[in-house]
């Protein structure tokens, strides 16, 4: 069952072979702005490259989703999903054209998830140089709105859209080589969003500063006493607010998220925040609104699941050392429906949220092999295992 | 003026995307067709032109047969990064040693003749920020599917009536709109249809290069196209929509030199060509001027305005490529 463990260290040197493919999908398609909810031009263009690369059949979802399947030698195996979200954290007002060194690239995006997308694009490639045929269906998804605010729609409408059942998923991320993500912590993001009357007159002669107010949200959240089991934490994420030195702040912004491997402690610390959120505002005369821009309920995988396991022998093949880490991207909606699944990295870089995020190339061979194990693992049947 | 050769002889990049047929078309017809990227100090563009390229029309659609960089001596990692990509790396002083040595684009342009192969030749900027495959196959494109046409040449916008009654302007550069139009429009009139005379991606069949003289510094735009029209005509031209092209900005200083030295090679084709009889001396530096603490310092810029002549005259190349001058 395991035959292609020992086919894994000679992948690397062929996929290598076609390296300047596989850095031309990541670089035509990674220049293409795609800030969430704007990622129609990069779907056209990640769509006429699977069109190019010969997939069986290439469409959008209902959701504008972009798909290409290869189509297996099965007619009853159900269906292996292959995903990157599409999507960016960068504007379209940034220059996203990216530099190639000898060994690197960088550009913005590149590692969440240009690289990601240029991978998926590549594979069919990929698959007809290794001269692979798989017995399920493959289908390359790359899904859009799934950071921030865009809360995973991709994901949750194709997957709640998909009418057969799905043997297993292996969703891909730019970053870092050796992380395997089998499990999705509970989590809540949130704002808070402080505004102060900007009106004169008597009623308003001592303002409150918006900056203050949030700054005192902060210090009430990180009182909470937190639970180490089941593991919870806030990670205060983004601020900002202010016009100028001289002027007290009239508005004030604060993000966070709430993570917990408990979907039940989530809600709690939730809640306990709301609290908090109300009171200073009721003490200071302030309007403070509590948003929600997304949520993922927790949802895993065991250590001794097949899947799982596979995962780690298809990487230690590789002299790759795993790295357990949650993840809050489309591999939560996998598990959340029951769907074996992992998240893997392909490659090492830095920088990996500004402008000037590098990747080094070398790596990338050994990231795709490392892919393409684990999906001919759950080929041979690792998840069809009860 | 007639303006019927911008409607018979400008192309949408768009209208060559099928590969295959080029390719085809490539095959059918016995052509070599080689890449040329000349170089100097451009390490944070040339890997991606020669990935995309080696990647798309040579690995996926045999439409190159070789990429290779002809450097002017850069002083960073330009030729190790092409190298390390498998493009062909010369340095221009080392190509045809013997000749008088000289640094330029144009003497890239000039020796990349005598160490390329192809039947028709593809010359691209290197410092090309938006770079895709298009640059390429759709200057290839009008050449392989027309045999009228022995030159295509590049533009990046589209003059085109949006609704009845508005225009956009062809959005060439400074210099193309504030020397190379005027001066077109007063001695070549025919020529001002060529929308950006000045760009810097061009593919043409050798026996076109070969015949004409190369200067070796900026003018060697203008000076081909003024050669080829007065060689051959225009309607051996071509000229391609590639839609956009994002390039570093040159100052306006820097822009002043290059319109000097496109008069100058101007000037130089009109006394060739016996249309102008301007009998003093021309002077050969831009002069401008800096302030230098409350000093006005003349900043000089000369041009020698060499040239080279047309390759075949060379031995070495008649010798090489089994040629006899015309």
């Amino acid at each position: 069952m395991d035959q292609y463990l020992d086919k894994l260290p000679d992948f690397v040197e062929k996929i290598k072979s076609i390296k300047e493919a596989i850095i031309a999908n990541t670089v035509l398609i990674g220049q293409i702005p795609a800030p969430t909810f704007k990622e129609k031009r990069r779907t056209t263009v990640f769509m006429e490259r699977l069109a190019e690369f010969q997939v069986d059949e290439c469409s959008t979802d209902g959701y504008r989703n972009p798909i290409g399947i290869i189509r297996g030698t099965s007619e009853t195996k159900p269906p292996i999903f292959v995903v990157a979200h599409l999507d960016t954290i960068f504007g379209r007002d940034v220059d996203h054209y990216y530099t190639i060194a000898e060994n690197s690239i960088t550009g913005p995006a590149i590692m969440d998830n240009s690289l990601g997308v240029g991978v998926l694009a590549s594979l069919p490639e990929i698959f007809r140089k290794l001269d692979l045929r798989f017995e399920s269906d493959i289908v390359l998804a790359g899904v859009i709105q799934s950071l921030g605010k865009g809360n995973l729609r991709g994901i949750r409408h194709l997957l709640k859209t998909w009418a057969t059942p799905i043997r297993g998923a292996v969703c891909i991320e730019g970053a870092e080589l050796g992380r395997l993500s089998y499990y999705a912590d509970g989590m809540i993001r949130c704002e808070v969003d402080c505004n102060i009357s900007t009106a004169n007159g008597w009623e308003h002669k001592f303002k409150p500063n918006a900056i203050l107010i949030v700054n005192e949200v902060i210090n009430q959240i990180l009182e909470l006493r937190l639970p180490q089991k089941p593991r919870s934490r806030v990670i205060i994420g983004k601020t900002s607010g202010g016009f100028k030195h001289g002027m007290i702040a009239y508005d004030a912004m604060l993000g966070f998220e709430i993570q917990s491997k408990s979907d039940r402690m989530v809600k709690a610390i939730f809640n306990d925040i709301q609290d908090i959120v109300e009171g200073i505002s009721h003490e200071n005369e302030v309007e403070l609104n509590l948003k929600t821009l997304s949520n993922i309920r927790a949802s895993s995988l065991k250590y001794n699941n097949p899947l799982v396991k596979s995962s780690v022998k298809v990487m230690k093949k590789l002299d790759l050392e795993p790295v357990s880490e949650p993840s809050e991207s489309e591999l939560s909606i996998f598990l959340s429906r029951k769907i074996p699944s992992v998240t893997l990295g392909i490659t090492r870089g830095d920088n990996y949220h500004l402008e000037n995020a590098t990747i080094e190339i070398e790596p990338i061979f050994k990231g795709i092999a490392q892919i393409i194990g684990v999906l001919l693992a759950i080929d041979s049947g690792v998840c069809d295992e009860k | 003026m007639k303006n019927s050769w911008m409607k018979s002889n400008t192309f949408h990049y768009s209208e060559f995307s099928d590969l295959n047929r080029l390719v085809e078309e490539k095959r059918k017809k016995n052509l070599k067709i080689s890449l040329c990227l000349p170089t100097l100090n451009e390490e944070k563009t040339i890997a991606k032109e020669i990935i995309i390229m080696k990647s798309e029309l040579m690995t996926r659609y045999p439409l190159l047969d070789e990429i290779v960089i002809v450097d002017s001596g850069s002083t960073d990692k330009t030729r190790e990064i092409a190298g390390s990509y498998g493009a062909d790396v010369y340095e221009a002083e080392d190509i045809l040693p013997n000749l008088e040595k000289f640094k330029g684009k144009g003497e890239n342009l000039w020796k990349a003749l005598y160490i390329t192969k192809g039947d028709i030749i593809v010359y691209l900027d290197a410092d090309i920020k938006n770079i895709h495959h298009r640059f390429v196959y759709a200057l290839v494109g009008p050449l392989l599917l027309f045999d009228n046409i022995k030159y295509a040449k590049a533009f990046y916008d589209r003059p085109i009536s949006i609704g009845k009654s508005k225009i956009r302007p062809t959005g060439g550069g400074r210099v193309t709109e504030l020397v190379i139009r005027p001066l077109f429009s007063l001695f070549f009139p025919e020529l001002t249809q060529i929308l950006q005379p000045l760009s810097g991606e061009y593919a043409g069949f050798r026996e076109v290069f070969e015949e004409i003289p190369f200067p070796i510094g900026y003018g060697v735009e203008t000076s081909m196209i003024l050669d080829i029209y007065d060689k051959w005509g225009l309607d051996v031209f071509a000229q391609v929509d590639l839609d956009r092209r994002i390039h570093r900005n040159q100052d306006t200083r820097a822009l002043g030199k290059m319109a000097f030295a496109i008069l100058l090679t101007f000037i130089n084709r009109k006394r060739k060509l016996g249309m102008v009889d301007y009998k003093d001396d021309i002077f050969r530096e831009m002069i401008q001027y800096n302030l230098v603490k409350d000093e006005y310092e003349p900043d000089i810029f000369k041009i020698e305005g060499h040239e080279r002549p047309p390759i075949i005259e060379i031995p070495e190349y008649r010798e090489k490529f089994n040629r006899s001058v015309s």
